[in-house]
C-alpha cells in the first residue's frame, strides 16, 4: 500500500480547529489524493479540546491513522494528548507558549494582532501544512482565500506569517505526490445522505437538532430552494415523524432524522408508519448510549432499537451504509423502496460516518427517482387486498376519499374491530414482508470485499476501518458486510462458517443478529465501545492476533 | 352535494355532544362546497378518543392520527401541500395534555391549519378521568378525592401563543357551530375553536352550558378578546379574536408548493450535481 501522509490539527472548541481539518481535506483532494477526515470534539462550545485528524494517500483510504507525519498543538492540552502522535518520521509543531520540544511557532503571538486572536488561530494549522508539504506562498494564498473568505485579508496576512516562520524550520519537508482522484466531492456522511435521498425525489425535510444527525438538517436547510426541497425545524422529535406522517399522506417524499434518544421519542410514529402504511425514511445516526451517553462520539449500540423499533408486528427495511459513497446510494434506494412498499424504513449510521469525510465520485443518475404503484381507476380502497400486500396510492385534493389509519381498519380505511378483518390485514401485512423479501433477493444486499482468507463480518462505517486495518497490516481476509440487517440477507451468508466480528458495541448486537438469523460461527469477536472510531494500526493488531 | 357520512357504525353514547359536532362539520363542508372552496382539499385528522371517532363518521380524506399528534399530523399535511386545508379533530386531554407543545407550536407559527377540540373536560373512552380542563374539585375515577389541579383556560392560552382565530362553539347552537368550523376552515394562518361538548356519561354539562351560554354579537379586538375569555360567569361562543398574519409556510415556503411544485428528476439532479461541484 501507499504509505498514508497524516496531519492533525489539536486546539480549543471555537479555534477553527474544524474548519482547519476540512481545508486540509481540500487541499490533498485538489492533489487528487484519496483523503479522510475524521473529527472529535466534546460536546461544548468554547474550551475543552478539539482535533480533526486527515489521512491521505495516492491509493485508496478509508480511515484516519493516529500516527501523524505533521501534528500541529495550538494549545497546551493539544501538545499533550497529540505527543504521542507523531509518527517516527513525523514533526510536532507548536505554538511558542506551548512547553514542549516540538517546532515552536509565534501562532498566538502573531494572532494577537486580529481581533479575534482565538477564532483566527487554526488558520496557522493550515500555513505549516502548506509550507511542510512544499507549497508555495500564493497556493496557500489560494487556499485562504477560498477557504477563509471572510475577513480574508487578516487571514492572509496572518496565513503569511505563519509560513513564513514554518517554511524556514520544516518548509518542504514533506512530499507529497499527485494522485488521480480529480473531480472527487468532498462530503460527509450527513452530506451525502442528503443529497442521496435529494437524488431520489426528497420533497420534505422535517428534524429536530440532535448530534450527530443535525448537519443533514444544516445541509438541507442551507440549500432549500436549490433543491426545491421544503426544510422544517419542528418543536421536538415526535413532532417531526408526525409531521413526516401527514406530508406522506399529502404525496410528499419524505425523511427525518436523529440520534438515539429522538428515535426514541419517534417510536410511536413509526410504529404508526407501519400500520398506516406510510412511506417514510428515518436516519438514526447512532452515538454512544444508553440515554444521552456520549453525545458528540461514535458507537454502534442502538442496532437491536433500528431492528426492532415500534409497537406491534409491521414490515420494515433497516439498512446501513458502509461507506460515505454507500450512504449516498443507499439513502436513494431506501426511500425508493419505502415509496414502493409503503412501509417505514431506517437508514442507519454513526457519528463515524455521518461527520467524517471523504472524496468521492458520486452518480446521481444511477439514484433511482421514489415511485409508488398509484391508483389508476374504479373505486379506490387505501387499504386494498392485494396479492403483493401493496395496495395503489391517492393523494388528497381528490374526489375520492382516502383515509390512512393508525387503528386496525378495513379496506377503505374505516376503524374496525372485527376479528376476521384484523387477520386479513395482518395477512396483508405479511405478504408485503414477503415481497419486500423477494424484492431484495435480486438486489446488492452484503457487500463482499476480497476473495481469499477468513472472513471478517462487520457493518455500518466500521466496515471503514475494518478495510483500512486490513492494508494498514496487509492481512489477507474477507470482509462480509451486510448492508440490510432488516430484512436480514441470510440468502446471501450460505458458505461462512468460523467468522470474526468486528463492531462498536458493548455487548455485541450485530454478533447476536448473526447468532440469530444463521447458523455462522463466530470465533472471535473484537469490540470497540469507548466512543472513538477504530485506529487501523491498533485494529490491524488486534485482528492479527484473532486471525491466527 | 354529498351527505359526508360513511357506514361505519356510529358508537358515541346516546345524547353524546359529539353528535351535535357531527352534524356541525357535515353542514359546515356543505356550506363550504356550495361556495367557491374547493371542497376536495379539506383534509382531516384526529387524535385518539371518543372524539375521534368522527374520522370515521365522516366521509372526508385525512390520517386517524395518535393520541395528541393530530395538530402535528396535519402540520405535515400542510408543508408538503399548502393547497391542502387541514383541518384537526382533537380531544381536550388529547391537545391540552398529550399533545400540547405541537397545539403551542402550531398558533405560534400561525400554521394554516384548524383545530376543533372537543373539550368535554373528563377522558371518556378510558372510562372518566380528570383532564387539563377539568374543573378543580371534580371527583372522577383518577381524583377520586376531587381534582387538585387548576384547569387550563384553552382560549387565554391561545391567544398568548399567537392564535390569529380563535374560537368557542357548542354543538347545542348548531347551525353557529357550523359557521364557524366553515370559517375557520378558510381562515389563513391558524384558526382554533374550543367546542364546550357535554359528555352524558361521565361528565353531563348540557343543563349547565344551556344556561351559560351566550352567543357574541361581534368579534372584539384583543383586550374584549381576553375578558370573553376570562369570564367566569357567562359562555360567550363564537369568534373571540380574528387578526391577520401571514401563515407560516409563506413565510418560509413564499409561494412554493413542496408537493405540486416539486422539480423534475432532471432539474432535481442538476441541482444536485451543482452541490457536488
Amino acid at each position: 500500500m501507499t504509505e498514508p501522509f497524516t496531519f492533525i490539527v489539536g486546539g480549543k472548541a471555537g479555534m477553527g480547529v474544524r474548519s482547519a481539518g476540512s481545508t486540509a481535506a481540500s487541499i490533498f483532494n485538489d492533489m487528487g489524493r484519496h483523503v479522510f477526515q475524521m473529527d472529535d470534539y466534546p460536546s461544548l462550545i468554547r474550551g475543552g479540546h478539539n482535533f480533526s485528524v486527515v489521512s491521505t494517500t495516492t491509493g485508496e483510504i478509508s480511515s484516519h491513522y493516529l500516527k501523524a507525519q505533521l501534528v500541529v498543538a495550538l494549545d497546551q492540552r493539544s501538545y499533550k494528548v497529540h505527543r504521542g502522535h507523531v509518527a517516527d518520521d513525523g514533526v510536532m509543531v507548536h505554538d511558542t507558549n506551548v512547553d514542549g520540544d516540538g517546532v515552536p511557532l509565534p501562532v498566538m503571538e502573531e494572532a494577537e494582532q486580529y481581533d479575534r486572536p482565538d477564532l483566527i488561530s487554526g488558520v496557522a494549522s493550515i500555513a505549516v501544512l502548506c509550507a511542510a508539504v512544499g507549497m508555495t506562498l500564493t497556493q496557500l494564498e489560494e487556499v485562504i482565500r477560498r477557504a477563509y473568505p471572510s475577513h480574508v485579508e487578516d487571514n492572509l496576512a496572518y496565513a503569511t506569517a505563519l509560513y513564513e516562520a514554518a517554511d524556514d524550520e520544516i518548509g518542504g519537508r514533506f512530499t507529497l505526490s499527485e494522485g488521480d482522484r480529480h473531480g472527487a466531492a468532498l462530503l460527509t456522511g450527513n452530506q451525502a445522505i442528503a443529497l442521496g435521498a435529494a437524488s431520489a425525489g426528497l420533497n420534505n425535510y422535517f428534524a429536530y437538532p440532535m448530534t450527530p444527525a443535525t448537519s443533514i438538517l444544516h445541509f438541507l436547510a442551507g440549500r432549500d430552494r436549490d433543491l426545491g426541497i421544503a426544510v422544517m425545524q419542528p418543536e421536538n422529535e415526535i413532532a417531526a415523524a408526525n409531521m413526516a406522517v401527514g406530508a406522506a399522506f399529502a404525496g410528499s417524499r419524505v425523511m427525518v432524522a436523529t440520534s438515539g434518544g429522538g428515535f426514541a421519542l419517534m417510536e410511536e410514529a413509526f410504529s404508526m408508519a407501519g400500520m398506516a402504511e406510510a412511506p417514510v425514511l428515518f436516519v438514526l445516526s447512532m452515538r454512544p448510549g444508553p440515554s444521552t451517553g456520549v453525545p458528540t462520539y461514535t458507537g454502534q449500540g442502538d442496532l437491536g432499537m433500528a431492528l426492532y423499533q415500534g409497537q406491534g408486528e409491521f414490515p420494515r427495511l433497516v439498512a446501513s451504509p458502509g461507506s460515505i459513497r454507500e450512504a449516498f446510494s443507499l439513502a436513494g434506494e431506501l426511500l425508493g423502496l419505502v415509496w414502493r412498499f409503503q412501509t417505514p424504513g431506517v437508514l442507519l449510521t454513526e457519528k463515524h460516518c455521518s461527520e467524517s469525510a471523504m472524496n468521492v465520485v458520486l452518480e446521481p443518475e444511477a439514484v433511482p427517482w421514489a415511485e409508488a404503484e398509484l391508483y389508476q381507476d374504479g373505486d379506490f380502497g387505501r387499504y386494498r387486498l392485494t396479492d403483493s400486500g401493496v395496495s395503489t396510492l391517492l393523494f388528497p385534493p381528490s374526489d375520492q376519499t382516502v383515509k390512512w389509519n393508525s387503528y386496525e381498519c378495513d379496506e377503505n380505511g374505516i376503524t374496525t374491530e372485527d376479528a376476521d378483518t384484523v387477520e386479513a390485514m395482518h395477512d396483508k401485512r405479511l405478504r408485503k414482508h414477503r415481497s419486500m423479501l423477494e424484492h431484495l433477493r435480486d438486489m446488492h444486499t452484503v457487500n463482499v470485499y476480497g476473495d481469499t482468507g477468513p472472513a471478517i463480518f462487520t457493518y455500518g462505517s466500521t466496515t471503514l476501518s475494518v478495510l483500512e486495518a486490513l492494508r494498514a497490516g496487509d492481512i489477507d481476509a474477507r470482509v462480509v458486510q451486510p448492508v440490510y440487517l432488516r430484512p436480514f440477507p441470510v440468502w446471501e451468508l450460505d458458505g461462512y462458517r468460523d467468522v470474526v466480528v468486528v463492531e462498536q458495541s458493548a455487548a455485541g448486537s450485530f454478533e447476536q443478529l448473526l447468532r440469530e438469523k444463521t447458523d455462522i460461527a463466530v470465533t472471535e469477536s473484537v469490540r470497540k465501545y469507548d466512543g472513538r472510531p477504530f485506529e487501523p494500526m491498533e485494529l490491524a493488531r488486534e485482528l492479527g492476533e484473532v486471525l491466527v | 352535494m354529498r351527505e359526508r357520512g360513511t357506514y361505519a357504525e356510529n358508537t358515541w353514547c346516546p345524547g353524546c355532544g359529539n353528535f351535535g359536532i357531527l352534524r356541525a362539520v357535515k353542514k359546515a363542508a356543505g356550506l363550504l362546497d356550495e361556495s367557491a372552496f374547493d371542497i376536495d382539499t379539506l383534509v382531516i385528522s384526529s387524535g385518539i378518543g371518543c372524539h375521534g371517532k368522527i374520522f370515521d363518521y365522516l366521509d372526508l380524506s385525512g390520517v386517524y392520527s395518535l393520541h395528541g399528534r393530530a395538530i402535528a399530523t396535519v402540520s405535515g399535511m400542510k408543508m408538503a401541500n399548502p393547497g391542502l386545508h387541514p383541518l384537526a379533530f382533537v380531544g381536550d386531554g388529547d391537545a391540552y395534555g398529550e399533545g400540547l407543545a405541537h397545539l403551542l407550536f402550531a398558533a405560534k407559527r400561525n400554521m394554516d391549519v384548524t383545530v376543533l377540540v372537543h373539550d368535554n373536560g373528563v377522558y371518556g373512552l378510558t372510562t372518566g378521568q380528570f383532564t387539563p380542563t377539568t374543573e378543580q374539585g371534580v371527583r372522577t375515577r383518577s381524583s377520586p378525592h376531587g381534582n387538585v389541579e387548576k384547569p387550563f383556560n384553552p382560549l387565554l392560552l391561545m391567544l398568548d401563543a399567537g392564535a390569529t382565530f380563535v374560537a368557542r362553539g357548542y354543538p347545542g347552537k348548531l347551525d353557529h357551530l357550523a359557521d364557524l368550523v366553515a370559517r375557520a376552515v378558510q381562515h389563513e394562518g391558524f384558526s382554533f375553536i374550543d367546542v364546550l361538548q357535554p359528555c352524558v356519561t361521565f361528565h353531563d354539562t348540557y343543563e349547565e352550558y344551556n344556561e351559560r351560554v351566550e352567543v357574541l354579537d361581534a368579534t372584539p379586538d384583543m383586550e374584549g378578546a381576553r375578558e370573553i375569555a376570562m369570564q367566569p360567569e357567562r359562555l360567550p361562543i363564537g369568534v373571540i379574536y380574528h387578526g391577520t398574519a401571514t401563515p407560516y409556510h409563506e413565510r418560509l415556503l413564499d409561494q412554493f408548493n413542496p408537493v405540486v411544485d416539486a422539480p423534475s428528476r432532471e432539474e432535481r439532479l442538476a441541482a444536485v450535481e451543482d452541490i457536488l461541484k
